[in-house]
């Protein structure tokens, strides 16, 4: 072998590479540019390289801004200090099926990553990034026990198909149902801490690649994995915190209860001598556990990650309880020089709930509150057998009911990812994936104390959750220089089924046969797609996807949808005449897609005329006699409703945007605008009486649109060695509109929503032409001079004389004008204290505590017994129930301070401490009269109130 | 050399790894296509597979039965049949008594429901949800009807191989299906005069039904019962009287719901009176078998009046069991509704009122000594309750009546123990009626026996006051009589409202308390002698047009 000249001038450079408060910095990737060479720094940030006159040297690590060193022959010893790439514009963002970094992003892409997340004792992981990011909106449905939180993203595509976003774990699409039955939310088996990243992927042109699923977003969750060559690590984490209500309903108190039933002549011989606060009684002050211990570790070649974690958390509601077991895995492993990469990720959890009965809230906020809580015998109290609807003691319901479910999920996801040995820019990429849950529980609940006859309830159930998903992709990806572009080029295939069966018995009356049933249901999804991206000169980029998917849910004509997507981008910071300016960062993108909707509440054979026995012997009828004269029973046998022309719901979605930074990306932010119209849109609406089996008939019938603006903002305000600031502020601004609602095009159609307490088949809302789909529907309130309302006096809209139906009118809304979230990072020394502020503008609530039980009739008319009722009744005076009256609409504009922490981080020898005290939900600020102007829907009636925690946390690293 | 067969050895590795991936690809390339088509994997059927088993027809007929006595597929709820409202409100039987009682002077409720309370007061709007519903259900049973029809066709039954013994029975069922969809046409031309049409000839799908006038539905409907030059009539496929099981109808129930048509024709049509028709049809059910039991009146409405002898005079009936044919609507609603105040719910076989209807002063008025009367069929309960009615939501006002009750003849509690569902079976067509109806016809000049007519009536009062003391002679037996009488004998049995109608008594003649909004009653405005099409079924389908008067 001959040497080649140019060994002459090979010299051997070496350095340190450290950050800018002078630590160095262990794993930097040091890359030798146009050749193979390349090596990385050890833990103490030292590194050693052979290289030649001329090569250049780059530097580049996560965080920071990649460095580029030319070699000129001189300097052996090249030292670097790394600069913080505070927009990090080189970090890599996941897309679908594929990854590109930040800047090179087209589509609206949003990431939070494991700094930005909430603090505080969280169980689902939802409420991790509520008001992190701009355009979507986290709303917990209370303060329950492991209770979950909604995600809309730029609000919801539909009606009455689910509006949750689409979940990806790891690459393995999660069922939008949840993937597991019995659960309060089924993205509890994700452990939070566990979580590296949460990207929220917004507009349709970076969803369409998702297809059928990806109308209302998707959300691609990467968990925590080892890194490469890194020394084993090891973690404890554990937080204890205490939960406490901050708001009960308004009731009576005793004395203003005896004075409006002896005020109209109500029974005054039912009293107590007490002075009860029910509400006070029910609730507690709960505690949580969470325990986490991670392991680390990376070799060269192979790197792992296992946590085991354990959570616990008590409700305030008494008895309430979640705990969940889990242990987590990933491995992965590299053969071939890195050509083949192996990811194997593995989850088994146990989540276990103890369900405290719901039912006692509302008891709770009814019940004489004269009475004492138990009796002279030492029994709960109870209204007695001559009141037989009254509701029970809510103390003796907790106490009796027992509600538990066992849910134990196993989450699986396989990943190959091989670079041909012939062409290292082509790759492929095969993901198969499992999800599989299986729950059983049991519900106990009493026999009611006031009904003689009443039977106690058994009921069993036992539930079955698989999702197997099988996924591959080729990818060609290369660096044309010739005409300075770099090509991307993606096609795949997928194939997702989902199998969900449920058992369910149970037995109340012991004469009649227990209910033993079982529902099975099954639903593929097929889909093919493709993706090419340009990325011209650094300056001009596009992309194009396009996806064709097939479900089972419908028949073989309309089983096909095809769903394309484009986007492009300017980077025009590259521009030549832009380098210097103002801006350290500019680009200008904008994107259009076809995003589509299948996921309908469970209706999987919605095209065939199916037939449906009688599900119990209960639902038999009588067809003569035997010889001795006793009846005969049959079952019955029911076809049911069905459109056979059933298909998809397609969103259109446009969506222009503008990413900037100032001051060397110090401040930096986006503003994204877009529309977006949903057509064939899915809803259950009336058909017309006697054209099908059925009333209401889930089809393709009606439009809706959206549309939004989303600002967000980042700045660094101080990054110096002992201080750090930073702050984000994202502000939302949206609105909904349908458009279309019927098969006839008639503008003044409208379909009655939003169920109320309070009679019986009541609404309080109404989906109509021209308006967001949470508008309330009521009668105008008629005032008095000194501003009390007239009991039953409305605005005569249509002037017949008559308060009728035909004088309801639309009014406000439910879903906010605009809503922000404020999160400031501080650090000080060792000392860091973040807060995270959340808001929402424009949103009204129903208050139908008040309107149901403020009012007379409520308090002393009701069948056989007195109740208590809400304190409004002392304002209003009403004697009937006015449930649809605008007065009980209020603005419940709110601004909530959702957590604030501060933590101190000690570092030992061998080991580093953090401790840290976090409040959430430590006030709101909002003029909402009644339990929390938070409520998603906008109907607050025995709404399961949030709790303050109070969390400290130990967190130790070896 | 060494690297040679190292590089070589690397190469095969990579180059079976290819080999691998491509046949993976290829694996599951192969078309997964028809993994696409999928079919329900538990109790629920398709068309063909539900109809392989021979039952399931005998079962789907079942359902149409049911589709007046039960509310959906679980009892007591579950599964419902209707979705747009709460499922004990949705059931056929407690929508029609609703209809028929609440809107007249024998019924009032007083529960907020919604609108329900505009019912009584004849206030209600296009809008009102038991109009709605009503309506929708009256619908869902004649699409119910229309598709047992396609489903068994000569055609149909031949494709499947069903065997000819079973195809006969089948005919038998064609002709029950067919007057169950009379019956329920009849009850929507009588509350909506002109509702929407469909036949077994349209399909199930997403399209606008065209709308009927009631005189074209008439005519139709009585098409269907004697034939047409284009089908044959199913009257005579009827099984004869008292010859068909238990709980389904036979010829006789034909009759009857021929003569209730014949009846109201005047009403229905403006092509002349048919009482001669009336005639010829209650002379047929009378001379077939029936007759007045002598037991008390209010047995026939007791836990057992499938056996206790007040079988003897029912044309047809709609059963309930307590352990199997449960619902909250049906005979539940109708044994519980009306208890409450200081009634105990242990004589009517319950475990608790619901605290709702109750009767006007002058339906109490219609009774000679009024609560005090020696007419059996006066079953008013007045212990702290008032006569007038101050408050409609509070039921203390008004007389309580006492017709329901969930005990048999002993007064033991019937077999549901925990006192939630009733044994009560409901006569919805009865002997008596047809002699009332026999009577009335005579008068309006159909022809028949005045003397004979008032025998009739006579048996009636025989057993109403278990002497001859409440007779009536020839001179008393006048057209307002006859009005006030129906009252005394089939109140709370769904007639009231068709009665009064017909009479003209129901809007702008006529007062009892709280008709009209107001406590003394008032006159209402004629056009709601018809119920209004509920606006949202006209919003949807435009082919229909509103009742007049409103909108």
């Amino acid at each position: 072998m001959l040497l080649p000249i140019s060994i002459f001038a090979q010299s051997t450079v070496s350095g340190t590479v450290v950050d800018n408060s002078g630590m160095p910095i262990p794993g930097v990737n040091i890359a030798v540019k146009n050749t193979n060479k390349g090596t990385t720094t050890d833990f103490d940030g030292n590194y050693s390289i052979v290289l030649e006159n001329g090569e250049t040297l780059s530097f580049s690590y996560i965080g920071y801004r990649t460095q580029n060193i030319v070699f000129n022959g001189n300097n052996t010893s090249i030292d670097v200090s790394m600069v913080a790439d505070a927009a990090q514009l080189d970090e890599v963002v996941l897309i679908g099926y594929g990854s590109t970094t930040k800047q090179d992003a087209t589509g609206a892409v949003e990431k939070v990553d494991d700094k930005d997340f909430n603090r505080g004792a969280i169980i689902a992981s939802q409420q991790l990034i509520a008001g992190k990011a701009a355009g979507v909106r986290v709303t917990t449905g209370g303060g329950g026990a492991g209770e979950g939180g909604e995600i809309r993203i730029r609000g919801g595509a539909s009606l009455s198909a689910l509006n949750d976003p689409l979940i990806v774990i790891d690459g393995l699409p999660i069922d939008q149902r949840g993937g597991a039955q019995g659960s309060r939310n089924a993205l509890n088996s994700i452990n939070p801490a566990d979580i590296e990243e949460f990207v929220i992927l917004k507009d349709a042109s970076a969803t369409a690649i998702y297809g059928s699923r990806a109308s209302n977003g998707v959300i691609l969750i990467t968990t925590k994995k080892g890194t490469p060559n890194q020394p084993l690590k090891l973690e404890y984490g554990l937080q204890a915190s205490t939960r406490r209500i901050t708001n009960t309903v308004d009731v009576l108190n005793a004395q203003q209860y005896k004075d409006i039933v002896t005020e109209n002549a109500g029974n005054t011989a039912s009293f107590g001598n007490a002075n009860t606060d029910w509400q006070d009684q029910i609730y507690e002050t709960g505690i949580g556990v969470i325990h986490n211990i991670t392991a680390t570790k990376g070799y060269e070649n192979f790197n792992f990650r296992v946590n085991f974690n354990h959570a616990s958390q008590e409700g305030p509601l008494l008895g309430d309880l979640y705990e969940r077991t889990g242990f987590n895995t990933s491995f992965v492993h590299q053969f071939l020089d890195n050509d083949l990469k192996l990811t194997v990720v593995a989850r088994g959890i146990q989540d276990e709930y103890n369900y405290a009965d719901q039912g006692a809230i509302g008891a709770a906020v009814r019940f004489d509150p004269t009475q004492s809580i138990r009796d002279t015998d030492g029994n709960f109290t109870q209204y007695g057998t001559a009141a037989n609807l009254a509701p029970a003691n809510p103390l003796f319901t907790l106490e009796n009911t027992n509600d538990k479910q066992r849910i134990k999920r196993f989450i699986s996801n396989f990943n190959l990812d091989y670079k041909f040995w012939f062409l290292k820019d082509l790759r492929f990429s095969l993901n198969a994936g499992i999800d599989y849950a299986e729950n059983t529980g049991f519900r106990f609940a009493p026999a009611n104390p006031n009904n003689s006859g009443a039977f106690a309830f058994n009921g069993q159930s036992q539930g079955l959750n698989r999702n197997t998903s099988l996924d591959f992709i080729f990818n060609y990806k290369k660096d044309i220089e010739s005409i300075n572009t770099v090509v991307d080029f993606t096609a795949g295939h997928a194939f997702q089924e989902f199998y969900i069966r449920s058992d369910v018995f149970e037995v109340t009356n012991p004469d009649i046969e227990p209910l033993d049933d079982t529902d099975i249901n099954r639903n593929n999804l097929l889909s093919y797609f493709a993706r090419a991206s340009f990325d011209i000169a650094d300056k001009y980029l596009i992309s194009a996807t396009i996806r064709r998917d097939g479900s089972s849910r419908f028949g073989k004509k309309n089983r096909f949808g095809n769903f394309p997507g484009i986007s492009a981008g300017w980077k025009i910071m590259n521009e030549s005449w832009m380098q210097n300016s103002l801006f350290s960062n500019l680009k200008l993108r904008a994107g259009w897609g076809v995003t589509g909707q299948q996921e309908l509440n469970n209706i999987n054979y919605g095209y065939q005329g199916l037939y449906t026995p009688s599900r119990n012997n209960q639902a038999n009828i009588q067809f003569g006699t035997t010889v001795n004269g006793q009846p005969l029973f049959i079952q019955t046998l029911r076809p049911e409703g069905f459109d056979e022309n059933l298909t998809w719901e397609e969103t259109t979605q446009y969506n222009l945007a503008l990413d900037f930074g100032f001051f060397n990306n110090r401040l930096t932010g986006s503003v994204d605008g877009y529309y977006r119209e949903t057509d064939d849109l899915l809803a259950t609406v009336p058909a017309a009486a006697g054209s099908n089996l059925r009333d209401l008939i889930t089809t393709n019938v009606g439009s809706i649109t959206s549309k939004g603006i989303e600002i967000s903002i980042n700045g660094v305000i101080a990054q110096k060695e002992d201080f750090g600031w930073n702050t984000n502020f994202n502000i939302t601004f949206q609105e909904q509109e349908i458009t279309k609602l019927s098969l006839s095009d008639d503008p003044n159609f409208f379909i009655q929503n939003g169920g109320i307490n309070g009679g019986n088949g009541n609404n309080i809302q109404l989906w109509k032409p021209g308006f967001d789909p949470t508008t309330f529907y009521v009668f105008r309130q008629i005032y008095d001079d000194s501003g009390n309302p007239i009991e039953g006096a409305y605005v005569d809209v249509n002037g017949d004389n008559q308060i009728t139906e035909a004088d309801r009118q639309a009014y406000k809304k439910a879903t906010p004008d605009a809503f922000i979230g404020w999160t400031n990072n501080f650090r000080y020394k060792s000392f860091d204290l973040n807060f995270t502020f959340r808001g929402s503008f424009g949103n009204y609530v129903y208050n139908n505590n008040a309107s149901d039980t403020g009012n007379l009739n409520g308090i002393i008319n009701q069948p056989g017994y007195l109740a208590n009722g809400h304190s409004s009744v002392l304002d209003t005076g009403f004697s009937n129930q006015e449930l649809f009256s605008d007065l009980y609409i209020e603005r419940a504009d709110f601004v909530r301070l959702d957590n604030i922490s501060l933590g101190y981080t000690i570092s030992f020898e061998k080991m580093t401490l953090r401790t840290s005290l976090t409040a959430t939900n430590l006030f709101v600020i909002t003029e909402f009269s009644g339990l929390d102007p938070e409520v998603g829907n906008g109907i607050q009636n025995n709404f399961y109130p949030r709790t303050r925690d109070i969390v400290l946390g130990l967190n130790f690293t070896f | 050399m060494m690297t040679n067969y190292i590089n070589s050895k690397a190469m095969m590795k990579r180059t079976i790894k290819t080999i691998l991936a491509v046949f993976t690809i290829a694996f599951f390339m192969q078309s997964c296509e028809n993994r696409l088509d999928l079919e329900p994997e538990d109790e629920r059927l398709t068309a063909d597979a539900a109809f392989e088993n021979p039952e399931a027809y005998k079962e789907f007929l079942a359902k149409i039965y049911a589709g007046i006595s039960l509310s959906g597929q679980q009892g007591p709820a579950g599964a419902p049949d209707l979705a747009g409202l709460d499922e004990g409100f949705s059931n056929y039987f407690r929508l029609y008594w609703k209809m028929q009682e609440l809107t007249s002077d024998e019924a009032l409720i007083a529960w907020n429901d919604g609108t329900i309370q505009d019912l009584h007061k004849q206030v209600w709007t296009s809008g009102n949800e038991f109009i709605r519903t009503m309506y929708t259900r009256l619908m869902y049973q004649v699409a119910l009807t229309n598709e047992f029809l396609r489903q068994t066709t000569e055609a149909k039954l031949r494709d499947r191989g069903v065997d000819a013994t079973l195809r006969a029975e089948i005919q038998i069922y064609r002709a029950e299906v067919r007057f169950m969809r009379a019956l329920t046409y009849w009850h929507a031309m009588d509350l909506y005069a002109n509702p929407p049409f469909v036949t077994e000839n349209d399909g199930v799908g997403a399209f606008l039904p065209p709308q009927i006038q009631s005189k074209d539905l008439f005519v139709w409907i009585e098409g269907e019962f004697l034939g047409t030059p284009d089908k044959p009539g199913f009257l005579e496929n009827m099984v004869a009287p008292h010859q068909n099981e238990y709980g389904r109808a036979d010829r006789a129930a034909a009759w009857m719901l021929l003569a209730k048509l014949y009846l109201n024709a005047e009403v229905y049509t403006d092509s002349g009176p048919r009482y001669n028709d009336v005639i010829t049809y209650t002379t047929n059910i009378i001379n077939a078998g029936y007759s007045i039991p002598t037991i008390p009146y209010f047995h026939s409405f007791l836990a057992d009046n499938d056996s206790n002898g007040a079988q003897e005079e029912v044309i047809f009936t709609i059963p309930f069991d307590g352990l199997r044919t449960q619902t909250f609507g049906g005979m539940t609603f109708l044994t519980h509704a009306p208890v409450g105040g200081n009634m105990d719910p242990a004589d009517f076989g319950i475990n608790g009122g619901w605290f709702g209807v109750r009767t006007t002063p002058s339906f109490v008025e219609f009774f000679l000594g009024e609560e005090n009367s020696d007419d059996g069929r006066a079953l008013f309960f007045t212990d702290g309750q008032t006569k007038n009615i101050a408050d409609v939501s509070n039921f203390n006002n008004g007389f309580a009546i006492t017709k329901y009750r969930n005990v048999d003849v002993n007064g033991n509690p019937g077999s549901d123990a925990s006192g939630n569902h009733t044994d009560i079976d409901f006569p919805m067509f009865r002997l008596a009626d047809a002699y009332l109806m026999y009577a009335e016809a005579n008068l309006r000049g159909g022809g028949g026996s005045a003397s004979i007519a008032v025998d009739y009536v006579n048996e009636l009062r025989l057993r109403a006051y278990g002497d001859t003391s409440g007779d009536i002679s020839q001179a008393d037996l006048t057209l307002d009589f006859i009005l006030d009488e129906r009252a005394r004998e089939l109140y709370w049995e769904c007639h009231r409202r068709t009665d009064l109608i017909r009479f003209n008594q129901f809007s702008n003649n006529g007062v009892w308390q709280w008709k009209g909004g107001v406590q003394q009653g008032t006159a209402t405005a004629a056009f709601r002698d018809i119920m209004p099409i509920p606006e949202t079924d006209l919003r949807i389908n435009t082919n229909l047009e509103q009742n007049d008067g409103y909108n």
